[in-house]
């Protein structure tokens, strides 16, 4: 079947009297694709089929147009050329092109999607949204789906325990997961995935390659969209975008990286060291969350020193994103655990902007939950009031910060720009520039590279190295080893909400466990 | 309970109507200062009590529940919301005593039962907190002359007061004092520094009086927020299905057309939303409204005349009495209307679509916001009052019907609302049959400007946008959405 402008669920049914056999053959033909994004040209004359037995990686420098290309394929963007299904009848696949985004979305059960990002941690009897069996069931219904078949999935991805999670409370990698669960789970005909990767942890990581060879296996073609060289042994095409148009390559290594950025040196507001309030920044004594009987983080103490570095670990759904709410004052039961704060108990009469004033902080969830309205500079300025996108009145003074830090970043020529239109990688920047330019004492930098390619979070650490050269103090959430700062001092692990010790770093000796 | 409006003299009801205040941000510099340390007792935890406690805290406040002993006995939800969330909970016996300023923030209804249980128990000099002085102005409760009597009232629903806290935002916030509760002159200093706490005083607070509140709320509701618009959600949707437009599409642009039309609202006003039209379709929607505000004026006087009166409340308590029997009955009825029972269709309608496909209810917005301003602004209410009740509110009432349709807004909204809403609405159709009569496809259901040429007389345009510029409730509304440097948009998508 071919078809223009698609609509927006692609044709069931494939063209069964095609000559085309199954293997080798064409199993879906683009020819001159042109699509466009605010009038600049994204895709141009961009032809690309795609044969039976392949699964491709498309790679290459961030912005070129790669997500464009999935989303044209499975009938999401609008485009001007042709894209032709030969779908296998034979095949006991639903015929059809599936895209998993690299941004998550859900709604609340009345279509509303007003969420803030620490909406997780207030508890309101009234459930706000479905839980995750609720939306898998849902999910099944609408796709003819067997409940057995999922299991095994859910269970190689770590994720059996979240069933009657609300979707609201799950963290940035566990929905990463649920959208991989549902796509694996309906096994399509052809499956486009954009950054399948992102924010998953090492275990659960490993097990997806296993099954996305699984579901190759059974017939479905893959399209993943990632410059990772960890691929699943399936992929046998490579390709990236350049000027438009489709580039084939011999492997992962040989996509383009984007440009080395010019190093700047640091804005000198930013080489002053912070005016730290007290010695102690952090210090948790036993403390220990749960909602109803889900313990979320278990006896957990820690103490953080001024000038220090540390790294938190654990996997998935392990309690990091909760442990770092109780640091930011955005979760409501900091006020029934012994929780000390730059030297001040908490719930001893001090408001939460009080200690957010002394925080710079960036999140995965802070960051999808980002006013759609701000602009790179809005968002910037209101970095000066911890508010999300809004700012009262910028003085002269921090006019100049924000000018500085746009060019540090090389972001001014987007500063007019809305956050959320830019590519990935410009919004994280912009969102670190947010928590930095209030010279905070604490950096929390929660997942900070997510989506990022290798050089992207090479030049962001080196930019946290080279803030922390100058007296702040850090905690860190990576999954990978290979992707951190180097001022690293100190690590905190955490499993199921306890804490680990690991003997990697010899100077753990402030991690208490139990 | 004597209705303590109608005990004033004219002159004194005329003064506490006209109390209307755009307070400049400088009246904040305190912050919650004279609420540290002070022991903060809620009683009630729905969403307005549980979401302004999260912010009070959050703002290194001291708070607790009280709850009745059985909703703790029970563990209701009341007291799960509190519990899960770390609050200290306590039967009113328990904490109520030592509290030094209490919050009732139960249901309308509750409120004489509630302040009944809670006043005997309250300590010398302590202060009382309303979001609503219905109780006070029309049910008459007397309230111990130790005790301040202050009311704080966040014009959003409670998930917003709490979600546009942690943005660092507020929402737009009216308070007041109770002048005959005022022995120690502290309810401005309290009434302030909670107000602060919920986050308000970054979005634009009103100074207003217990009266004013009550008197402009009632008729913002009965009138343009929920009657009309109900009635021309209904009118619009029956048309349609009349005409033979497909009902899954009808169904589709009367539930969330009421939503993108009004988001106009909150950012240019009245004319802001009539720019989204073409010329055309602009001269024609103004045409069609001045036509509504003549037949509807009768209609909305009457429920302001109502109001002033306290003929609208004894009625309404009456049903109180008789167990809701009239209001359950409505609520059934609407329950059982062809556009309640039709779903939204799977087609797609773009934003603009929305104005051009149904011009008529672009035509009752303008027409019931300027009726309802007007109104109020001439029975003695202040222009700010009036906005806020009116233009203000519109946008998030459309937003339950966008959600759910009509019986989601009636559910949101309070009994008291509700109840004005099916008077309002019984009365608002019979008086729409002729007009109705006239109404065809090009204002509701397809595009007004189809096989139109675009072309208007100039004049013509130019007097009717003169019109439309300079009404009263868009010379208060700029001043007033300027002086909200603080108020960016409030999320209703």
């Amino acid at each position: 079947m071919v078809y223009k402008n698609p609509p927006l669920t692609p044709p069931k049914e494939g063209n069964s009297s095609s000559p085309l056999g199954r293997l080798g053959g064409d199993f879906v033909h683009i020819s001159h694709l042109n699509l466009q994004y605010a009038g600049q040209v994204v895709l141009d004359d961009l032809n690309w089929s795609i044969h039976n037995g392949e699964n491709w990686v498309i790679g290459g420098k961030s912005g070129t147009g790669k997500t464009s290309l999935a989303k044209a394929i499975a009938g999401q963007e609008k485009f001007a050329g042709e894209i032709t299904f030969h779908f296998n009848e034979q095949l006991n696949l639903p015929a059809r092109a599936y895209y998993v985004s690299n941004w998550y979305q859900f709604t609340n059960l009345e279509g509303d999607r007003n969420f803030y990002y620490q909406q997780r941690y207030n508890k309101f009897q009234k459930n706000d949204t479905l839980t995750v069996y609720a939306d898998l069931m849902h999910f099944g219904a609408k796709n003819n789906l067997q409940y057995a078949d999922v299991e095994h999935i859910l269970h190689a991805l770590g994720f059996e325990n979240c069933k009657d999670t609300q979707l609201i409370e799950l963290s940035s990698g566990e929905h990463k997961k649920l959208q991989l669960v549902q796509a694996l789970w309906l096994c399509p005909q052809l499956l486009i995935i954009d950054e399948p990767f992102t924010g998953l942890d090492k275990q659960s990581r490993a097990n997806l390659l296993d099954l996305f060879d699984e579901i190759s296996h059974k017939g479905t073609t893959l399209i993943l969209i990632t410059n990772d060289q960890h691929l699943p042994s399936c992929i046998n095409r490579f390709a990236e975008i350049e000027n438009g148009k489709l580039k084939v390559v011999q492997s992962a290594s040989d996509f383009s990286q984007d440009n080395a950025r010019e190093k700047k040196s640091l804005p000198y507001f930013l080489q002053r060291e912070p005016a730290v309030t007290s010695q102690t920044m952090v210090e948790l004594k036993n403390v220990s969350v749960r909602y109803g009987d889900k313990v979320v983080l278990k006896n957990v103490s820690w103490t953080v020193h001024a000038g220090e570095k540390w790294l938190l670990q654990g996997p998935n759904g392990s309690g990091k994103s909760t442990l770092l709410s109780l640091l930011n004052g955005d979760h409501p039961q900091a006020y029934a655990s012994d929780i000390w704060l730059f030297g001040t108990k908490r719930g001893s009469g001090e408001s939460i902007w009080d200690i957010k004033e002394k925080i710079g902080i960036i999140s995965p969830e802070m960051h999808w939950y980002f006013d759609k309205s701000a602009t790179v500079w809005h968002t910037i300025a209101s970095g000066f009031y911890d508010s999300i996108g809004w700012f009262i009145d910028v003085k002269y003074e921090e006019k100049k910060q924000i000018e500085q830090l746009l060019d540090f970043f090389d972001l001014l020529p987007n500063k007019d720009q809305l956050l959320h239109t830019l590519p990935l990688g410009k919004q994280r920047l912009a969102l670190l520039a947010r928590t930095i330019i209030k010279n905070p004492q604490l950096l929390i930098l929660d997942e900070p590279c997510q989506g990022l390619d290798i050089a992207q979070t090479t030049h962001f650490n080196a930019v946290v190295d080279e803030l922390c050269a100058h007296g702040k103090t850090l905690i860190y959430v990576g999954h990978y080893e290979s992707q951190l700062p180097s001022c690293i001092d100190h690590k905190l692990i955490l499993e199921r909400g306890e804490v680990i010790r690991d003997p990697s770093i010899a100077i753990s000796s402030k991690v208490i466990c139990k | 309970m004597a209705n303590y409006f109608n005990t004033l003299p004219l002159r004194e009801q005329l003064n506490q109507l006209g109390h209307a205040e755009f307070m400049d941000s400088a009246e904040f510099a305190d912050g919650v200062n004279t609420l540290k340390g002070k022991k903060i007792v809620i009683v009630g935890c729905g969403a307005q009590g549980l979401n302004q406690g999260l912010n009070l805290r959050d703002s290194g406040l001291d708070v607790s529940y009280a709850l009745r002993k059985e909703a703790i006995d029970q563990k209701r939800d009341s007291w799960k919301n509190a519990t899960d969330n770390n609050f200290n909970v306590g039967t009113y016996e328990e904490l109520i005593p030592n509290a030094d300023l209490v919050i009732n923030l139960t249901p309308d209804k509750q409120h004489t039962a509630v302040i009944n249980a809670v006043q005997p128990l309250m300590k010398q000099g302590a202060a009382l907190s309303y979001s609503h002085g219905f109780n006070i102005v029309e049910e008459g409760m007397q309230i111990r002359k130790d005790i301040t009597v202050i009311m704080v009232a966040p014009k959003c629903p409670g998930s917003e007061v709490r979600a546009e806290y942690l943005r660092g935002f507020g929402v737009p916030t009216l308070i007041a004092v109770h002048p005959e509760n005022d022995p120690e002159g502290k309810g401005w200093p309290y009434a302030k520094a909670y107000c602060v706490g919920t986050g308000g005083h970054r979005a634009g607070v009103l100074k207003s009086s217990f009266v004013a509140e009550v008197k402009s709320d009632l008729m913002g509701e009965q009138t343009i927020l929920c009657g009309l618009l109900q009635t021309g959600s209904i009118l619009s949707f029956d048309k349609m299905i009349e005409k033979g437009i497909d009902a899954g599409y009808a169904s589709k642009l009367v539930q969330y057309g009421v939503e993108v039309i009004t988001e106009a609202l909150k950012h240019g006003g009245v004319s802001g939303m009539m720019d989204r039209l073409s010329n055309p379709a602009k001269i024609k929607a103004f045409q069609v409204s001045e036509e509504l505000k003549d037949i509807m004026r009768p209609l909305f006087q009457k429920h302001q005349d109502d109001i002033m009166s306290g003929e609208f409340s004894k009625t309404m308590m009456e049903d109180w009495a008789n167990g809701d029997a009239n209001l359950l009955k409505w609520r059934a009825e609407t329950g059982e209307t062809a556009f309640e029972k039709t779903p939204a269709g799977d087609v797609k309608i773009g934003e603009q679509e929305y104005f051009d496909n149904y011009l008529l209810m672009v035509a009752f917005v303008r027409a019931g916001v300027e009726l309802a301003f007007e109104t109020m602004v001439e029975a003695g209410i202040k222009p700010e009052s009036a906005y806020y009740e009116s233009l203000h509110e519109t946008p998030l009432i459309a937003n339950t019907i966008a959600r759910k349709k009509l019986f989601e807004m009636n559910r949101v909204i309070s009994d008291t609302a509700e109840y004005g809403c099916y008077l309002f609405d019984q009365a608002c159709k019979p008086l729409l049959t002729d007009f109705m009569k006239k109404v065809d496809t090009d204002l509701v259901g397809k595009n007004f400007n189809e096989g139109k040429d675009g072309s208007v007389d100039n004049v013509q345009l130019v007097q009717v946008n003169e019109i439309l510029r300079t009404h009263p409730v868009e010379i208060v509304g700029t001043k007033l959405r300027k002086a909200m440097t603080a108020m960016k948009a409030i999320k209703t998508v």
